[in-house]
This record gives structure tokens, sequence and C-alpha cells, in this order.
């Protein structure tokens, strides 16, 4: 029978994610045995791939099991919604050329407010809660690269192999998602033991047991103005002992969303990730070897092809930045630090090198400062940026010309360093000042 | 003669010896009051250190730069000078309340005058305090988005915005207090003044082509080249 | 009690199919005959049967239960003889109930004079009534439809040292119906039966009667014009009788033999029949409404015949193959309940002896447009023997009580002609007629009731029917409608309760009348009408506008 936790706040919770027409059609679904979920805003011109290719994937591997795809759409403006209705296969509405033995419905709710991820998540969560889906998938409506065999990758681990979280590894330009590979990543996993390479996941698939676990956590409801919603989750999964899965995908999909914006990249998973260190605190700070995760597929794929990159310009970001923001990294850095950091940016630019235990240590302290709220949360890391791109010039110089085998050996020896500096942060955060 | 002089000394003793017992108790009380008040603003010290120890209001006052003007000053920490203006006050306040009680009549109206100024008083406090809170705040947040956006002189920004705010938060202090509000008032809003206009023509002259360029990325969203240099961190 | 002159009884009929040999036996040699048969159409009639459907009872081989004829004007000795036959007759005409016989036109036993004749020498002067050739060449990639016992569609014959077609067991001689003797020979067959009374004919195995060469050999032009033929002497000689069309296709395959409504009058739906066992396993109603929806319309006096189960495997032939698997793999996990391609349980085994999907499954047979064919047996929930060769697991004695032989026979055990069934769910002690009758709530009870509230009106057999599309899958709903009457159904697939709106609009205004309780449920508004119904339950609601 279904858990009655949400009965303390009885009546007089915040309004539910599910209006009454979504709930109508849910009852109409009923139980279902898969779930995928399309989060979409003002997305017509690419989700009708990404249906189909859900479709597709869904007949074809997983033919008689129950399966809906549900649609959360943040109120889009052109026709995504219509597009969504037409993917169901129903008797009304029969796919021409793929056979289906079963129904399966497309449904689609707009959730108010501005289009966010959390609520997305949170929809498909309820949803998936009602409809007892024992594996449920998201997947972005930008996903236009999507070929069948995504599904059964996304889910069979989860359905079939009693995994409860899947998270993505993508085919990607060696010089391509430098904040998960330079800071995220090998953070994440020195901390919480667990080699996820992408522990921001835009896809991914998730367990009946996690999704309840993530309900009950409310992961989105925080201090952090609520974003970051898929970091939390993923440390969640690290931290609470679940079983983690990785699936190669292929190439990832090329999101145009501003993806130069640095800051909030970094509020949504540096931000998240140091805010993460307080509640699961009893988790990190017990030493232990990082395991590798199961995964099918390659667990990396680093394409070369040779790119433009403006290097000059993150070399004077960065000595603007060590310049300028010299009292607010003061009250963050501890003083030799902030002596070296300020050495290195006197460095030409030709000699210039950010060396990897200066950055690990630089990265612990803005961790362990962000514990103590030297200064406002937001401002420590916004006080990061320059800094980390320090550290992707020094990353590009000393990759121009390397091999993806190469790249993958500098982020190890990187990973290392983390790992053997974890004392270091553990002596920063229980010092007093 | 001499028993007049005797027995109008003595008459002069005895008014001053009724003059003294009269006062005496009197005096008594206030000192009474004196030693109460002491007691009671000592432990409303203590306690208040206590509580901004607990609401880590030093930390606050790090954050808003007093520590480090206070220090300049060579004096203690702000937590402690708050605990301490407030026991003087505090005690001030009794003793004033004990002197009422001598019965001066002249000073009853200052006496009076007195209290009704401590609110005052702690308002503008206050509101200095806080406003050098925000003053660091918001320079410092404008120095981050500056210096990550790539804006030229961000040192400059941050340091007028404090500036700004902290003249505002005096301005507001004084005009609670009372001195030379007009003044004040007015030699604000011609700095003020001036400087908005000193920046406007200086970005209306200076700044035309960075203007155009923020108008058009404001309100032509599609014009967005891929930014080639650009590499998605994500 | 006499029957009605109704030229369209088929349509408001009940058939019930029965093997003369499985019914009753009395004659005491252990094989059911036609005096047993007579002793229990009170039964029968009491059920509210108004049709019997006999399977062959010719004299034959028996090699394969009876559809290797060897003689066509004449009863099987086991079963009686032809004066037996027309008592039986009689008696059935008397409890208005009519009979349909089983004809076989495309083969015959090997053992048939004819064959016997025509095999002798190529100068018979019955050579030509079947289909003989120097090599088995001709006719190549025509399908094999007994897949686990055939290899190919000819059969060499030693004694005229050459090859003859045969669709079904090499032990059947196809019959060649290119020769215009054939062709007035099986007239005057069916005329004879017809003569001395029967209602009607079951055509058997009638889309390969004509072959041709680089074609399939099904379905073909010229087995039609056979067909019309045929049909068009029975109209002409005789009223009131009925031909059925055993044609195991795909609905548009099927709407031929229909022709204008000059060649069958009606025609077994195969194709629904594994899809809604499909639909209730899946627990959604796809399977059934694609293929309704497939299903072509038939010329007015035209009707299909819906059946659940019959004396064959429930065949899978007209599905795709993933439908297939899965068919196999929830029905017939064990493979010895699968035979050529389908699967050989009787309905209470396929559905676990679940009582309300038994109801279901027959309110569905009942109330979908067409005319409903219950399998003997079935009223009372029998099991099968999937023990016993081909498809006898479904044939065993019918069993009427919890005595000897299970009151089928009073010979002994050993000399009836299939075992009884004997484990403790399905047999005779636990499942028989006589205690079923004893209790108000059986299943045989149950079974009168529905046969009864479906004869109560003629919208089933005759009418109209809408389909609705509610967005709850698991349920099918549609309305059947003759001139002012309106019937709705709703059927929930799924084992577990389900809520679902109806949209009704078209019908606002009116009441629902349940039709077994007579109970009233709420007038039909604007609003789409709520309806929540237990596992695998269904409502038939009169509708009534007062």
């Amino acid at each position: 029978m279904g858990n009655l936790r949400h009965i303390e706040g009885f009546g007089l919770d915040e309004s539910s994610v599910l209006t009454d027409d979504f709930l109508r059609q849910l009852i109409s679904v009923g139980e279902v045995d898969l779930l995928v979920g399309v989060p979409t805003h003002n997305s017509a011109k690419t989700v009708g791939e990404t249906l189909q290719g859900i479709r597709v994937g869904l007949l074809k591997y997983f033919p008689r099991e129950r399966a809906v795809i549900l649609n959360p759409d943040g109120g889009s403006k052109d026709s995504t919604r219509e597009v969504v209705a037409a993917a169901s296969i129903n008797d009304l509405q029969r796919s021409s050329d793929m056979y289906a033995l079963r129904t399966l419905p497309c449904i689609s709710t707009v959730y108010g407010g501005s289009p966010a991820t959390e609520v997305a998540l949170r929809t498909v969560l309820a949803a998936a809660e009602l409809l007892r889906a024992k594996a449920c998938a998201i997947v972005s409506p930008e996903a236009t690269n999507i070929t069948p065999d995504w599904i059964e990758r996304l889910l069979r681990p989860v359905y079939r192999d009693n995994f409860d979280l899947v998270t993505p590894v993508y085919r990607r330009h060696k010089f391509d998602g430098l904040l998960l590979r330079n800071l995220i990543y090998p953070m994440t996993r020195a901390l919480y033991g667990k080699r996820v390479r992408e522990p921001y996941a835009v896809e991914f698939a998730f367990s009946e047991r996690f999704g309840s676990h993530l309900s009950e956590m409310q992961v989105w409801d925080h201090a952090a103005g609520g974003v970051g919603t898929e970091m939390r989750m993923t440390i969640a999964a690290m931290a609470g002992g679940f079983r983690l899965y990785q699936t190669f995908l292929g190439t990832k999909p090329h999101l145009d969303r501003s993806s130069a914006d640095l800051v909030a990249a970094m509020r949504q998973t540096v931000g998240t990730l140091f805010w993460s260190l307080e509640p699961n605190l009893q988790y990190w700070s017990i030493n232990r070897e990082t395991e590798s995760v199961p995964t099918c597929g390659a667990e990396h794929d680093l394409t070369t092809e040779p790119v433009r990159v403006n290097r000059k310009r993150l070399y004077q970001q960065f000595g603007s930045g060590v310049g300028e923001l010299e009292p607010v990294l003061r009250s963050i850095l501890s003083a030799p630090t902030l002596a070296e950091v300020q050495g290195i940016a006197k460095v030409a630019e030709d000699d210039f090198r950010y060396p990897h235990e200066l950055w690990v240590k630089t990265a612990y302290e803005f961790a362990s400062s962000y514990h103590k709220s030297v200064i406002n949360r937001d401002h420590i890391i916004q006080a990061l940026a320059p800094l980390y791109r320090g550290k992707v010039y020094t990353f590009l110089l000393e990759n121009r010309d390397a091999s993806g085998e190469e790249v993958e050996a500098n982020v190890e020896a990187l990973c290392l360093t983390f790992e053997r500096l974890k004392p270091y942060l553990l002596d920063r955060w229980n010092a007093r000042e | 003669m001499w028993e007049m002089i005797i027995g109008e000394l003595d008459h002069a003793m005895q008014e001053l010896a009724r003059g003294f017992a009269h006062l005496l108790p009197r005096l008594l009380a206030m000192l009474i009051i004196a030693l109460l008040g002491w007691m009671i603003a000592y432990v409303l010290k203590v306690m208040l250190r206590g509580i901004l120890r607990i609401v880590k209001f030093d930390k606050l006052s790090d954050n808003a730069g007093t520590t480090q003007m206070l220090n300049k000053l060579a004096l203690p920490s702000s937590s402690e000078l708050l605990s301490r203006v407030v026991f003087w006050v505090v005690w001030l306040g009794f003793i004033l309340l004990g002197v009422q009680m001598l019965g001066i009549v002249g000073l009853q109206e200052y006496i009076s005058r007195f209290f009704l100024y401590l609110p005052r008083l702690f308002v503008a406090l206050f509101i200095v305090f806080f406003g050098l809170v925000a003053a660091s705040f918001f320079s410092r947040a404008a120095l981050l988005a500056a210096v990550n956006a790539d804006s030229p002189s961000p040192w400059l920004l941050a340091t007028s915005i404090r500036t700004i705010i902290v003249l505002f938060a005096v301005t507001m202090a004084f005009e609670q207090l009372g001195l030379a509000e007009r003044t004040i008032v007015v030699a604000f809003a011609i700095a003020f003044g001036a400087l908005m206009l000193g920046l406007a023509i200086a970005f209306g002259i200076g700044g035309r082509d960075l203007a155009k360029q923020f108008l058009e990325r404001r309100f032509l969203k599609d014009k967005q080249e891929p930014k080639q240099d650009e590499l998605s961190p994500l | 009690m006499t029957l009605g002159q109704d030229g369209l009884w088929y349509k408001d009929a009940i058939i019930y199919q029965v093997h003369v040999r499985t019914f009753r036996d009395g004659s005491g040699d252990g094989i059911g005959d036609f005096r047993g048969l007579a002793e229990k159409l009170d039964y029968l009639q009491e059920l509210g049967i108004t049709a019997l459907w006999l399977m062959p009872f010719f004299p034959s081989p028996l090699r394969d239960d009876g559809y290797d004829i060897a003689d066509y004007r004449s009863v099987h000795p086991s079963y009686g003889t032809l004066d037996d036959f027309k008592n039986f007759l009689v008696a059935a005409h008397e409890r208005g109930i009519r009979v349909i016989v089983e004809m076989v036109l495309n083969h015959t036993s090997d053992q048939h004079p004819w064959f016997q004749e025509s095999r002798s020498s190529r100068d018979n002067p019955r050579r030509d009534w079947y289909v003989w050739s120097d090599t088995d060449s001709l006719y190549r990639g025509v399908r094999i439809i007994f897949l686990d016992t055939e290899t190919s569609n000819w059969a060499r014959d030693p004694v005229s040292k050459s090859y003859y077609w045969h669709r079904f067991f090499s032990h059947q001689p196809d019959l060649n119906y290119d020769n215009p003797a054939v062709r007035e020979e099986m007239w005057s067959v069916m005329q004879f039966w017809l003569e001395i009374g029967v209602d009607g004919f079951r055509l058997d195995a009638v889309p390969y009667l004509v072959e041709r060469e680089g074609t399939s050999c099904e379905n073909l032009p010229e087995t039609h014009v056979v067909l019309k033929q045929l049909r068009s002497k029975l109209d002409q000689n005789f009223t009131g009788r009925m031909l059925l069309a055993e044609a195991n296709q795909w609905p548009a395959d099927l709407r031929p033999y229909f022709g204008d409504g000059d060649e069958f009058h009606m025609a077994f739906h195969f194709p629904l029949m594994p899809r809604m066992f499909m639909g209730l396993k899946l627990e959604d109603r796809k399977p059934i409404m694609d293929i309704l929806q497939q299903t072509p319309a038939i010329p007015d006096p035209c009707q299909w015949c819906l059946f659940l189960r019959n004396h064959d495997e429930l065949t899978l032939e007209m599905v795709t193959d993933m439908e297939r698997d899965y068919m196999y793999d929830t029905y017939a996990g064990d493979k010895a309940m699968r035979v050529n391609l389908g699967i050989r349980r009787r309905l209470a085994p396929l559905l676990d002896n679940d009582r309300r999907r038994v109801e279901l499954m027959n309110g569905m047979l009942m109330s979908l447009p067409g005319t409903p064919i219950i399998y003997y047996g079935d009223e009372i929930g029998m099991g099968d023997n999937i023990h016993l060769g081909d498809r006898n697991g479904v044939r065993t004695p019918m069993q009427w009580d919890g005595g000897w032989n299970a009151g089928f026979s009073s010979a002994d055990p050993e000399s009836l002609y299939s075992p009884l069934i004997l484990n403790p769910v399905y047999g005779y002690p636990a499942v028989n007629v006589d205690a079923q009758k004893r209790s108000g709530h059986s299943l045989l009870a149950w079974m009168k009731r529905i046969i009864s509230a479906r004869k109560s009106t003629q919208v089933f057999g005759r009418g109209s029917i809408e389909f609705l599309h509610p967005a709850n899958h698991r349920v099918l709903a549609y309305v059947r409608q003759l001139k002012a009457e309106a019937v709705l159904v709703v059927n929930n697939l799924s084992s577990s309760a389900q809520a679902v709106e109806l949209d009704l609009r078209r019908y606002k205004g009116n009441i629902l009348v349940e039709m077994f309780g007579r109970n009233i449920f709420p007038r039909i508004g604007d609003l789409p009408y709520l309806l929540t119904m237990g596992p695998y339950q269904f409502f038939w609601f009169r509708l009534r506008r007062i």
C-alpha cells in the first residue's frame, strides 16, 4: 500500500504538482512498468524526433511491457503539446510504421511558474509513484540524435538488472565539458567514492525505490535557490548506498541554451556540490577507495578534431580576476594558498601553469569556506569562476595536441590528486578560525 | 548677641540637618538605584554578548567591514562594543532615574528628553550598521559580476556602489539623529546628483557603443552567434 | 414448440457445438450416439440453446475425428443409424432447436469408395474426381496447414504411382472442384440431408476447394463461383436454411465469402478470437479494437459467428509473430499445450479456472456483433487433457454427474472412446451438470441467465455497433443499437478495479437500466459518465428515455 508519509503536511502543503486534468489522464493510464519523461519548453522543433526514437525503442525492446510517455511542459507557446499528443498509440491513433502489442499513451501536463527542471522532475516522480512504474527514464527533448537503443540502455539496467540510477556517458570533444572534467567529476569522485563520469545528467533513468527516496528527500526544496536538481540527485544516490550504473549513449546532443554562461553552470553544479557536503558529512568524511561504476559501453570516448579556442582571453580573465577580487579571495582562501595563486598570476602567459595540487587546494578551501559561509555563498561560487578559467587555460595548453587517452590520463591524475588531498579538506572543514 | 548668633547657627544647622535628613534618604535611594542599575546593566551586557555570539553577529559585522574599521580605531569587536554601549546606556539611564528621585527640578526635563532621544540613537546606529552590511554585500556582488562578465574596471564599480550606499545610510542616520538635517540632506542630494550626472555623461559619450551592444543583446535575442571561442563547461 | 419461419433465424440463434460421440452414450458401448443426444435435448433447451452444430458423424476411419468421410449419406455405426438421426432431428425441432450439420466439401477419406476407384487406374471414370499429378512440383510454395504432422501437400500413392493433393492430412485427398461431376455430386449430398430436415451446413475448409498454379491456392475466385452455385441451388429448393463458412482468414479475405448476400449466410470470425484472449492478458483493449475496426461491413442478411473455443486448437494462424509468441508465453507455457499453430486447451483452463474471467469472456461473446457459439462443456467449465494426442484433449466425454463414467455412459470405463478427466480441479466429481444444477450460483446457472438476457432483445444479434474510446485503455465499451433500442456494454479487461469516464453525450437524457439486476443508474448528462468497475466486471445497460 502507498506511503502515508505525506499525511503530515495534510491540508497545509503547497498545492500538488498534479492538476485535476493530469490526474484524470493518469487514472486512465493505470499501472505501468516503464515511464519515460520528456520535459519540454518550446521544444516543438526537436521533440517530434525524440518521441519517435523513444517510441521505437519501447516497441522494439520492451514490446510486452506497459509503458507511458510523460511530458511535463513549462508552458510552451508553440505546438509542443500537440506534437506530444499525436505520439500516442491507441485505437484512435495507430502508428502506421510500427506494430504495437499494447496501447502506448503519451500524456502532457503544464506546470505553473517558469520552466524549471526540478518542477518537471517532481511531476515525473509524483506520476511515477501513482502509476507504480518500476523504471523511469528522463530524456531531453533536444536529443535529436537519439537512437532506439538509448531506451534499452537506460531502462534495462533498472528494469531487468535492478540498478537504481543510470547516468549517461557521452562521446565528447576533448575540450567539451571542462567544468565536469576538471572539477565536478574529480571532486565528486574523491569525496563520494564513485567514479560517475557525468554527475550532472540531463538524461538518466532511476528505479522505483530511488524515486521514492527522492520524493521523501524533497530534493528540490532547499536554500540554494532550487537549482541543481540533477547533481543533488546523483549525490543522493551515491551517499544513499544506491546501485549506480553508467550507460554509453553516443554523442551528446547539442544544447543551444547559453552554454557559455559559466557562472550559471557553476551555480548548478559546484554550488550544489558544496551545499551537499554538509548534510552528507558523515558519508564523505570516511576515507574510502573509489569504486568504479558498472558501465555499458565505453566509459569515455573523446573526439579530437581541431577546434578554435581563445586561450588568451582565459588567461587574462584569470589574471584580472585574481587582481580585482583580492579582498574577496582573502576571506575565502588561506593566506599561503592565496599567495601561491597570486604568484602564478604574475607568470607570463606562455609559462603559466595552474598545477593540479594548487587547484585541488583551491577547490577544497572554497568548499570549506562555503561551509562556513564566510561571505554570502553565492558570492563564493562567483569568485571561483576566474580561478577556474585559469585552470581551463592550463588544461587547454597541456592537452593541445593530446590524444583521447592522454587527456584521460591527465584527468585521472587530477582525480588522484583530489583523492590524495581529501584529508586537507577535512582539516579545513573542522578548523576553527 | 552671641546667643542670637548661636541661635541662628543652631537654626541654620538644624535647617541643614533637616535638609540633609530630607536629602539623605533620597540620596540613599539614588545610590541603591544606581547600584541596582549597575547590576542590571551588567547582566544585560553579558546576556547581549551571549546572544550576539549565538547570532554570529561578529561574522555579520565582518561582512559589513565594521570589524576592520573598529580594529583600525583600536576598538574591541563589534559585539563587545555593542554590549558595552548597552551597558553604559542602561546604567546611565538608571542613574538618571535615581537623580530624578533627588527631586532637582530643572533636571526633569533634560532627563526625559534624554530618554526620548535614546530610541532615535539606536535606530541611527542600526541604520548605519545595516547600511554598512548592505554596502559591503552589494559592492562585492557588483565586483564579482563585473569580473565574471569581463567588464572594465570592476573595482571602480564596486567602490562607487559601496560609497553610494554608505553615504545614503549615513545621511539617513543623521536625519534620524536630527543633527543638521537639512544640511546633510541637501549635501547628499547635491553629491548624488552630481555623481549621477557625471556617470550619465560618461556613459552617454564614452559608453555609446557599449550601450548599443547591451540593448541589442537584450531585445534582439535571435542574433546569438555561437561564440566559437567559448567552450561549453558542461 | 415449432420452429419459427423467420428467414434470419440464425441472427438470433444461440449455437451449441457438440460432437455426438462426446455427449451421451445411449447404447452402452462407451461411445456417444444420437439416442443419447436425443435424451439430453431437454438439458439443451433449458440452457437456452436454439441451434445445435453437430460435428461430422458420417462413416469414417476416424483418423481425423470424422473429418475424413468415407460415406456421405450415412451415419457412423458407433453413433447409431440414419433413423436414429431422423428421430433425434424431429425431437430437436419439437424443442425449438435447429440442427446444423457439418459438411466436409474439400476432401474425403482415402477409404472413401470414390478415392478407391480414383486411384485404381488412370482410366477410371472417377480418376478426375481428385487432384492428381505425376510430380509433386505443382502449386509450389502453398502453405502446409498441419505443420506438426505433414511435410508436403502432395502424397505419393503407391497404387497409381502418382501424387495426389491434400491440404490436410495425407489420408484426406482433396476433391477436384474443376470437375462438374464432383460439384453435382456434392450438391446431391447436401440435398439428401436437407430433405431429411437439417437446418444448415457448416462447410469445412472452403478456402481450399480450387487450386491454381502460381497462387496460394486459397480464396480463389473459382472457389467462390462454386460456392455461389451451391447457395443459389439451396435458395431455389429450400427455405430457412443456412450456410456457415469455416474459413480461417483475415477479415478482409473473409468478406468475399459473403458475396453480395449470395454466398454464405454466416462465417466464423477467426481473427477476433485469439485477440480477445490477448486483450485479457495484456489488460488492453487495443488488439480487440484493432481487429474489429479492420473488420469489413457485410451484407445485411449476413452474420458473423463468434466463438471462444472449439474442437480445434486455439488457432494463432491469423496473428503476427510477436502476438503469437506472447500468446504462447502467457497461455501455453508448457510446450505440450501447443499444436500446429495454436494452443489446445479448453476455455476454463486457459483462464486459470477464474470464474470472473470466464464470465467476462462469455459476456463479450454474447454482446459483440455476431451469433455466439458455445462449445459443449464450456457452460460448466470443463477442463482438458493435454496428454491425449492431437486435439483430443478438448474432446473428452461430457460430465453429467459425479457417478459412473460421469453419467456419460453405462459401459466399462475402459471401453470409453476417451478417458475421463479425473484431477481434483476439473475432474467429473468436481465439475458436472448435476452439481451445478443444484446451485443457483453455479456457472451453469449463470450461463442460463446470460443467454436469457441475450435473447431478451434482438439488438445483440441484429443491431449495429458503435465503439466508444474512453481514455482508460483497459475498458472496452460499445453501444449496440437496433432502431430505437440501444444497449451500452462496458467491459473491464483488467484484473484490478478501474475507473472509466465514458463520453455518452450522443445519448444524453437516457437513463441506464442494468440488464441483469434491472436497477436504474444515473441519467446521462453533459459531463463524462463515470463508472467504477471491479476486476473483470462487465455491464450491460439498456438505454431508456423516459
